[in-house]
């Protein structure tokens, strides 16, 4: 008998599912896996006001989460509704939701998680002489009984997914699920300024953040002095937004976006508009595909921002995302311009070493001489584990070497020769503390474009009319293209007309060009044109076509330089500021070797 | 071959054949000089392929005919640095002796087979017009001729003989510069001719007295010159070269007369602060005056102001203050004239006699 047949022998085929299988669904959507556990556990610890809060897991916090806080606790009458679903504190009415302040509201996540594991509450309030203790597990709730304990709450959940054996199946090893567990806490941490954190697993304590430790102080317990030291704070204010935090160099970007954090009104937030006015703000000074690091607190009142967009609470919605993102990415762009975006000569030296099959270590070991100057100093794995491509990216051992040294201060730096240029390509020269490589073109480049923006942002484009206008020959389709936005053309300084019926007569170029090239300026602008369907001089593909301008009429690779040209060049960049360590495509324009690289690499240290 | 020769006059045409060698080569014979000992001369022979120079030492006594060829830079810098007054030169079996009082060297020679032929001057079809004129006018246009790659036509400068004129022209589409100098017995049939820059101007440097009379032949693929002590050849561009006619304003609207020299120098004044970045110097005339004004973003601005002669409604121009100051500084008068327009037309600035340098102008889009 089918299950069909036999639902109409019993009088109809749709039936109510029964408080336990509804709990179960829903917790689908709320509880993932213990990290999700962790994360909602922490929330209900922070609201209730807790300073300092402890995370106890077991086999990756499948075995156990604990998570006990000195928050404000609950009474009986409380615990009585804590597994109800849609049972919470935070919320009285529907007109509290636009003005949500608490990081939890929704109320599901201890109903769910009475409903697929073995969870226990013990709370006590500030007040009361005794605690209460109440358990629900798999959906069975027992009565609330006293019980003895310190204030504050303790919730646990242990043998997570016992009764739906579907789930357990999906989770990982425990060491994966740990890794998931801590990045929650991390966020948590570096989220809630004042408020001490430790987590133990197995046992050991594997996490610690004092309560009076800063963001900075907290990222660097987190992550590591070398991040910790590079990042540039980046605060601004207008009033209605605030934004605070921490900016790192381009070079410690990643795949992932583990380490780029939105705390909003003290919530981790993972939201698209966030992410791409970072990414905007890092534009130029990161090669795809990167993801910059940052740690940043944005502040607003709560009825400006929708929280209740997404169940896990990660994405929110703006009321003014225009306003908003104007003014972050001013900040931002002004922190990430301040950052140190030389690539360490050092992170080439090690990588060279890998790629020779040998570490230094060995190296050491097979030259005798040497053996005596073994450091002492705690190991440091020297070898890098996974091999990146771009050179960028190359993640140094946290307590290797001094930091990079920041870029050459302007008004110190008096570009004195010699310099020496190599392959007609690079330029060589001496910094106080070791050397630095240019690549002419890339640097070139660079200070061509920004001086393009510049004029362009000003309203005062220079063209050099051309006596003898150049033909570029195209195609009938990229004439029309070329035709169509001939005005939006002329306002980025390029002046043409059509010359017949597949070429154009080039009439003037911008004037800050050195050696423009009318046919390869015209052709990739004509392919941006085709490519996006906008015009030239529209905002987001203005960068583009200044870009290639630029790239196309600047000092190529092979051409010689006088002693002056590089003097200029050089003092061009200079004038630049930070922006001159990238190339417009986000290659870098200059890796810098200091003489801690070089003792390195002689095996000196 | 054995020769005797006067090392001062030796030393002079090595000097000038080596301005041709190129100092690295792919092929290695280039970078070595041919002598060519003959009756009564001693002939040096050097090429990059490009440009060939033929140099006859004076006063030279040759005992034994005979070819050697030997490194070039190695031998001027020996022979600048003898002390005698006669050099010996003396070649047998793959080896080369340079003497010179009671110093000497030995030079190893390579196979005479291997340098390449260079021509002989052919005297007809030529025309004759004094070294220092043409110097002149290949200083007064190769600057102007384009360096960066692209347009290849315009890599050189045209040579072309119009109305009774031999006239140059150089230019790499933003500003054109044309000399000219009449000559005197025209031959109307020389085609015009894209000479190379490189060569031109290496055409220049084997002309050692200005007053002497210089003969050029213009060939199907090369043209020559014949110096006294020297014939060079360079190879032509092969292109179509703009029609530069067509670009020099003929009629405009406003016409001031200033002072070259002042004028250069206040352009300077003024160009100083725009820097290396910023491009345009704005010309702004008025009656009687010109005032020069330059901005640059990140320095600040600047400005210059002199009297000239001029009567117009007044009016405006910017140009790139360096292609100006190149035309300027070959200026041989004292007074020169601009013409021009508008701010979008060419200025036309006439800077001699026979001189006019044409200059596109900067327009600034506010």
């Amino acid at each position: 008998m089918s299950t069909r047949e036999e639902a109409s022998a019993q009088g109809g085929v749709i039936r109510r599912m029964d408080e336990l299988v509804i709990c179960q669904i829903a917790a689908g959507e709320v509880i993932e896996r213990p990290a999700s556990i962790v994360k909602e556990l922490l929330e209900n610890a922070l609201d209730a006001g807790a300073t300092q809060i402890q995370v106890d897991l077991q086999e990756g916090g499948a075995r156990l989460v604990r998570v006990s806080d000195d928050g404000c606790g609950m009474t009986a009458a409380d615990l009585e509704l804590a597994f109800e679903p849609h049972a919470t504190s935070k919320l009285r009415d529907a007109s509290d939701l636009n003005h949500i302040a608490s990081l939890g509201f929704r109320g599901e996540a201890l109903a769910s998680m009475g409903s697929v594991g073995r969870c226990s509450i013990f709370s006590r309030t500030k007040t009361a002489e005794t605690g209460h203790r109440i358990t629900n597990e798999g959906g069975q709730e027992s009565p609330v009984e006293q019980a003895g304990g310190p204030r504050g709450s303790i919730v646990e959940v242990r043998d997570l997914f016992y009764n739906t054996p579907a789930r357990r199946r999906f989770m990982k090893r425990p060491s994966t699920e740990l890794s998931r567990c801590l990045e929650v806490l991390q966020r948590a941490a570096l989220a809630q300024l004042g408020v001490g954190f430790v987590a133990t697993h197995d046992g050991r304590r594997c996490y610690d953040i004092e309560v009076g430790m800063d963001l900075s102080d907290r990222i660097r317990r987190t992550f590591g002095a070398e991040l910790a030291e590079s990042l540039v704070p980046v605060e601004a204010d207008n009033g209605r937004f605030r934004i605070t935090g921490f900016v790192a160099p381009p070079r410690f970007s990643r795949r992932d976006s583990l380490r780029q954090m939105w705390f909003l009104n003290g919530r981790t937030v993972k939201d698209r508009v966030l992410i791409r006015c970072l990414r905007e703000a890092y534009r130029g000074f990161l090669v795809e595909g990167r993801v910059p690091v940052a740690f940043l607190q944005l502040s607003m009142d709560p009825t400006l921002v929708d929280v209740n967009v997404h169940p896990a609470k990660a994405e929110v919605r703006f009321r003014e995302d225009r306003h908003l993102f104007g003014f972050l990415l001013k900040a931002l762009r002004e922190g990430v311009q301040q950052t140190d975006m030389a690539t360490p000569g050092s992170s080439l030296l090690s990588r060279a070493l890998v790629r020779d099959g040998r570490s230094l270590r060995e190296m050491r070991a097979s030259h005798p001489g040497q053996t005596a100057l073994e450091p002492t100093a705690p190991r440091t794995p020297w070898r890098v584990r996974e091999m990146p491509a771009a050179p960028l990216e190359i993640p140094r051992p946290a307590q290797q070497g001094a930091p990079p040294s920041a870029a050459p201060n302007a008004a110190t730096d008096d570009l004195r020769g010699p310099f020496l240029q190599v392959h007609k390509t690079y330029l060589v020269r001496a910094l106080a503390d070791g050397f630095e490589v240019i690549d002419q073109h890339a640097l070139h480049e660079r200070i061509t474009f920004e001086g393009l923006l510049r004029d362009l942002r000003a309203g005062r484009v220079e063209v050099q009319r051309s006596l003898i206008p150049e033909v570029v020959e195209v195609s009938r389709s990229e004439l029309e293209l070329l035709i169509e936005h001939r005005d939006s053309l002329a306002r980025i300084g390029i002046e043409l007309d059509a010359f017949g019926e597949t070429a154009v007569a080039v009439h003037g170029l911008p004037a800050r060009l050195k050696n423009p090239k009318a046919q390869g300026v015209v052709r990739d602008v004509a392919e941006i044109i085709a490519r996006t369907g906008k015009a030239p001089d529209a905002e987001d593909v203005i960068e583009e076509v200044l870009h290639r301008t630029a790239c196309r009429s600047s000092v190529m690779a092979g051409d010689a330089l006088g002693e002056d040209e590089i003097k200029s060049l050089l003092s061009q960049g200079q004038a630049l500021g930070a922006a001159d360590q990238t190339c417009p495509h986000a290659r870098p324009t200059r890796v810098r070797f200091t003489l801690d690289d070089l003792e390195k690499a002689f095996h000196r240290k | 071959m054995k020769v005797l020769c006067d090392r001062e006059q030796l030393r002079e045409g090595l000097a000038v054949v080596n301005n041709v060698i190129p100092p690295r080569s792919t092929k290695p014979v280039l970078e070595n000089v041919c002598l060519v000992a003959s009756d009564d001369a001693l002939e040096l022979l050097g090429t990059d392929l490009e440009v060939a120079v033929r140099y006859r030492v004076g006063e030279v006594k040759v005992s034994e005919p005979g070819l050697a060829v030997i490194p070039a830079r190695v031998a001027l810098d020996f022979i600048r640095d003898l002390s005698s007054e006669t050099v010996a030169l003396e070649s047998a079996d793959g080896r080369c002796t340079i003497s010179g009082g009671s110093d000497s060297c030995e030079l190893v020679t390579l196979d005479a087979d291997e340098f390449p032929v260079v021509s002989r001057f052919d005297e007809e079809k030529t025309l004759t017009i004094q070294g220092g004129t043409f110097t002149r006018l290949v200083g007064q246009t190769a600057f102007a001729a384009a360096r960066e790659a692209g347009r290849y036509a315009m890599h050189g400068v045209l040579m072309v003989m119009e109305e009774g004129h031999l006239k140059l022209v150089g230019t790499d589409g933003r500003r054109l510069a044309l000399s000219s100098t009449p000559v005197d017995q025209p031959s109307e049939d020389i085609k015009p001719s894209i000479l190379p820059t490189k060569g031109i101007q290496l055409f220049c440097r084997v002309i050692e007295d200005p007053l002497d009379m210089v003969q050029l032949q213009f060939g199907e693929n090369q043209v020559g010159l014949k110096s006294k002590n020297a014939e060079i050849f360079t190879r032509l561009i092969d292109g179509e070269y703009p029609k530069y006619t067509q670009v020099v304003p003929s009629e405009t609207a406003h016409i001031v007369e200033a002072n070259a020299d002042l004028m250069g120098r206040k352009l300077r004044l003024v160009a100083n602060v725009t820097g290396d970045e910023a491009r345009a110097v704005r010309f702004k005339v008025e009656r009687d005056e010109i005032a020069m004004f330059g901005r640059s973003a990140g320095r600040g601005e600047a400005q210059a102001h002199m009297e000239v002669k001029y009567d117009g409604s007044g009016s405006s121009i910017s140009f790139n203050p360096d292609y100006v100051l190149d035309g300027l500084k070959h200026c041989d008068q004292e007074t020169l004239r601009l013409e021009f327009s508008d701010k979008s037309s060419p200025g036309k600035f006439c800077l001699g006699e026979n001189y006019i340098y044409i200059v596109m102008p900067i327009t600034i889009d506010t």
